[in-house]
């Protein structure tokens, strides 16, 4: 093709009309020119016209070829095809309609599942050369344990290496509270943005200047995200102070959107790593030293190999600092790109959501299949009508092929609506069902992109193509001849592809529902169970920092909604500490836990026999124990424990470092025996515990208030009111969140499995009822001939039910079993092992409903056309 | 393709036949069928149905090229002429010509 070619083509695609009355122009000439010369030689007029018509031949036959000439065949006929397409779907709306919004639903519910992959791994963060960012992680060679680094190694890593070209050091993830919401903050070393080369969208970004605390505000840069949460995109921010922990800051710059600062999700700002202590005062191990994440710019040119080399070479010729466990711990270099760098593990989480999604989509795939499998004779016919007038096998499955790629892209657009109404809906829906007291979770709505819509148009053109396609190719592979008759090939097996259909689908839909009916039992359970604690107006109050720990107690006395006050520790729902107990004839792990006097009154954890703790009893030194009704049973199996003296001695195995409240005491005297506190079932506590003294004054002590009214609201003005003695947030919980939480888990993934069950039965039902409803129709002579010889109107119904009773029983099968096998194998994967604790997933019961239901509804949908017989 | 005429000439010498036509100047598609019968002493009739066809895919090729101006009858009438390359392949074609018509001519003589 050459440049004048393309410049006639592109002429006759954008003005065909032109084109034409040239064309039409200059035939005309000829034929005029022609006659003239005929008239000139002595013919009339009239006569000399139709010599010239006759010599030159049909004048539309030539005007074609000169078409052709043209090359613009291709559009032309694609237009043609797209408007046969469309009148198709005039004619057959119902099917087309049917066809896009069951593959629109199935693909926009697997587009929500792409969505949070896309998120999650391969959209990378908007950074110059990103592939050269890495992050540099210290493994602990004994547990494998990943250890951070100190500003003292950061500093030594980037004088000492030249790996890198520069490197930052960032805490990320902190929630701070600006105006009672949280806002969530990274803070980084003045190197962040230079390392990652982007510049602020507004303003400037933050410099060395910002790291030393000089005066004036400190400042802050917000991300694109922030500026919006915060500023509703105030293009007048710069030079505005926020609030964040009680500490103002000044906003210097806003960084551009899509900048996520190499996070999955981008803080809402960054601040200098100096500001940390002021806005966290409380954070980190007391000397100011906090862990860090450092991340580096790659040496262009170095492979990330030779740069690992590097790092090991400098981290050996170390000698100084001990605190590097020189020996103990290995570097490794983790690419750092924004999104999450444990690509197995994302799979894994995505993976079910991929499932159940594809499961959907595939049952509404198999609906269209089914559709088209019994419009297959209608469709042979006209193919056939097609092949016998000329058309080319390639013609007719270009034509077929447009068809399916118009489905598709309708199909696509719809899917895309769907997954983002999904997306949206669903966080809503979890943001604002979730209990107060699991906290202010950030969730975000993942952006689509073109990954996402590429993914849509790609999974729209196979469904449609799978399904619509290779039926109608199959429909070209005939006789024209008998097709035309109706006669639908012999070798075709429609009843057989049909009955593994519904099967496919019976299976699919019973997969769901008992995961469903799995859920819903253990939320039951798990609402139904005792924790054998107060749990309904109780609540933790966590103290973070020492120093207020008089000024909480204050509070706490003031406040008129506070019944009670207890302490101990561990904290009420933690887990004891463990110890060693020892009698005159015995010796058993126990645990061992501080409790003040109060502590049984306000947890209602009743005395079985003798007394608790007197007002007076407050310190472990006055060698008084309560002890539970299991370790009483396991230490005096046939004697009174009260009066009993045991020896306590601490595991050392399991200490939590220096800060534990030392036992004050070895050996006690035993004055009562309460119950067993059996804990949540999420956090089950270990039955057998020795209660010894304490006061809420001890420092590490844990407080559980007993509140008068809503406990919730009580919570929620306690938590103001301790803000105000200690902005480091001294943490409420209700207790009840514990059980709460672990019920609202399992409802949630009740209602998400419900939700889709019911979705799948529904499609499953009307492919039944549609394919029975066919085949009934195409019976109707048989039945009525059968009916004329004598079978009952009973006798045609089972005849037709039997005929689906077959596919669904199988389905039932192959689904239950395969629920029943994909729960072994999740149990015996370690990291889902705990789930066993409190989500009986071979539940009997949920498995015998809910077959039970799919069988009555496949039933009841195929008794309608089996039943309709006159 | 059996609908269309066989056509009298061998085939691709159409498009010799309009290039070699076209070299003494522009003419519009009349005056070239008119000029290669006139030259052959009516020995070759020109389809003129097939003539258009050809004109239009060697305008295409960029071997030709049209411009609309007023004939001999005062109406408006596409004229053709050669282009460069139009020329070169004149050239090439000719002298594949002679060469076949020459391997012809010895076969007819000598065979």
């Amino acid at each position: 093709m050459n440049l004048r070619d393309l410049r006639l083509r592109t002429r006759a695609l954008f003005a065909p009309r032109r084109a034409e009355r040239e064309l039409d122009e200059e035939l005309a000439f000829h034929l005029e020119r022609e006659a003239r010369r005929l008239i000139d030689q002595g013919l009339s007029p009239a006569d000399a016209r139709a010599r010239a018509l006759a010599r030159f031949g049909p004048v539309p036959l030539a005007a074609d070829e000169c078409r052709d000439a043209r090359g613009t065949a291709l559009v032309d006929t694609t237009i043609r095809d797209v408007l046969y397409a469309l009148r198709g779907f005039m004619r057959a709306p119902l099917v087309a309609l049917t066809i896009v919004s069951t593959v629109a639903l199935g693909l926009g519910l697997v587009a929500v599942a792409f969505t949070i992959l896309n998120m999650i791994l391969f959209r990378v963060d908007q950074v110059p050369d990103v592939h050269e960012m890495f992050a540099v992680e210290r493994v602990r060679t004994a547990t494998g344990e990943r250890a951070a680094f100190t500003r003292a190694q950061f500093d030594a890593l980037r004088r000492g290496t030249s790996v890198f070209t520069d490197a930052y050091a960032e805490v990320s993830g902190m929630d701070t509270r600006v105006d009672g919401r949280i806002v969530g903050g990274s803070f980084v070393t003045a190197t962040f943005f230079q390392v990652v080369g982007v510049n602020a969208a507004r303003g400037r970004p933050l410099t060395s200047e910002d790291e030393e605390p000089g005066g004036g505000h400190a400042a802050i840069v917000l991300s694109h995200r922030g500026w919006d949460r915060l500023f509703a995109r105030d293009p007048a921010v710069l030079g505005r102070t926020l609030l964040v922990n009680g500490v103002t800051l000044t906003v210097v710059g806003v960084m551009p959107e899509g900048f996520r600062g190499l996070a999955v999700v981008p803080p809402d700002y960054w601040a200098s790593l100096s500001l940390l202590p002021r806005v966290y005062p409380f954070h980190g191990d007391g000397d100011g030293d906090v862990g860090l994440r450092v991340v580096g710019r790659l040496r262009p040119g170095l492979s990330q190999e030779t740069a690992l080399a590097g790092l090991g070479v400098w981290e050996t010729g170390r000698t100084t600092d001990e605190k590097l466990e020189r020996g103990t711990s290995s570097l490794t270099l983790l690419p750092w790109r924004g999104t999450v760098p444990q690509r197995r593990e994302a799979v894994l989480v995505v993976a079910p959501l991929f499932f159940a999604f594809g499961l959907i989509l595939l049952i509404g795939c198999a609906n269209v299949a089914n559709l088209l499998l019994a419009r297959a004779v209608v469709r042979q016919r006209e193919i056939g009508i097609r092949l016998s007038l000329g058309a080319s096998r390639r013609r007719i499955v270009r034509q077929l092929l447009t068809e399916s790629l118009l489905l598709a892209l309708v199909a696509a657009a719809a899917g895309f609506a769907i997954s983002r109404v999904v997306l949206e809906a669903t966080i809503n829906a979890v943001l604002t069902s979730i209990p107060p007291d699991i906290g202010d979770i950030v969730l975000v709505v993942p952006d689509a992109d073109w990954r996402v819509l590429l993914f849509l148009l790609a999974g729209a053109f196979v469904s449609t193509a799978f399904f619509g396609l290779v039926p109608a190719l199959q429909a070209t592979r005939i006789e024209p001849l008998r097709t035309m008759r109706g006669e639908v090939a012999g070798d075709a097996r429609p009843s057989r592809a049909r009955n593994l259909l519904i099967a496919v689908q019976v299976s699919a839909s019973a997969l769901l529902l008992i995961s469903a009916a799995v859920f819903l039992r253990s939320a039951m359970t798990a609402t139904a169970a005792n924790p054998g604690m107060r749990t309904a107006d109780t609540l933790a109050v966590e103290i973070a920092n020492e120093a207020v720990r008089t000024s909480v107690l204050q509070v706490l006395a003031a406040e008129t909604s506070v019944a009670a006050v207890a302490a101990s520790w561990p904290a009420s729902f933690g887990p004891v500490r463990a110890a060693f107990a020892e009698t005159a004839g015995a010796k058993a792990a126990v645990g061992y836990k501080f409790v003040s006097p109060e502590y049984f009154g306000v947890l209602d954890v009743g005395v079985v026999r003798g007394r608790t703790f007197t007002p007076a009893e407050t310190t472990s030194t006055l060698s008084v124990a309560v002890v539970s009704e299991t370790t009483a049973r396991t230490l005096w199996p046939n004697a009174e424990a009260v009066g009993q003296i045991v020896r306590l001695e601490p595991d050392p195995e399991s200490g939590t470092g220096a800060d534990e409240p030392p036992l004050g005491s070895r050996t006690f005297t035993v004055v009562g025996v309460v119950r067993d506190v059996a804990g949540f079932r999420i956090a089950p506590l270990d039955p057998a515990v020795v209660y010894v003294p304490a006061s809420a004054t001890m420092p590490k002590a844990s407080l559980t208030v007993r509140v008068h009214g809503d406990p919730d609201l009580a919570g929620r003005t306690l938590r103001d009111r301790l803000t105000i003695a200690d902005r480091e947030m001294v943490q409420v919980l209700g207790l009840s969140w514990v059980t709460r939480m672990e019920t609202y888990f399992l409802l949630l993934a009740f209602w998400f499995t419900v939700a889709l069950g019911g979705l799948a039965l529904a499609l499953t039902l009307s492919g039944l009822f549609g394919v029975l409803s066919y085949l009934v129709e195409q019976r109707t002579r048989e039945i009525g001939v059968r009916m004329a010889l004598g079978a009952t109107a009973r006798d045609v119904t089972r005849l037709v039910l039997s005929q689906s009773i077959g596919p669904v029983g199988f389905g039932l099968v192959i689904g239950g079993g395969s629920a029943a096998a994909l729960a072994t194998v999740l149990l015996a994967t370690p990291a889902a092992a705990g789930i066993g604790q409190f989500v009986h997933v071979l539940d009997p019961v949920a498995y015998a409903a809910s077959l039970f239901v799919i069988l009555a509804a496949c039933l009841a949908a195929a008794s309608i056309p089996a039943t309709r017989q006159d | 393709m059996s609908r269309h005429p066989v056509p009298d000439l061998l085939p691709g010498t159409l498009d010799l036949l309009i290039l070699r036509t076209l070299q003494t100047g522009a003419l519009h598609g009349w005056a070239i069928s008119e000029r290669i019968q006139q030259i052959s002493e009516d020995v070759l009739q020109i389809n003129q149905g097939s003539l258009y066809p050809a004109l239009h895919r060697l305008e295409h090729q960029g071997w030709i090229a049209a411009e609309w101006a007023v004939s001999e009858l005062g109406r408006r009438a596409k004229y053709y002429q050669l282009t460069a390359s139009g020329r070169r392949q004149l050239a090439v074609e000719a002298r594949e010509w002679e060469r076949m018509s020459a391997a012809i001519g010895r076969v007819m003589k000598f065979a």
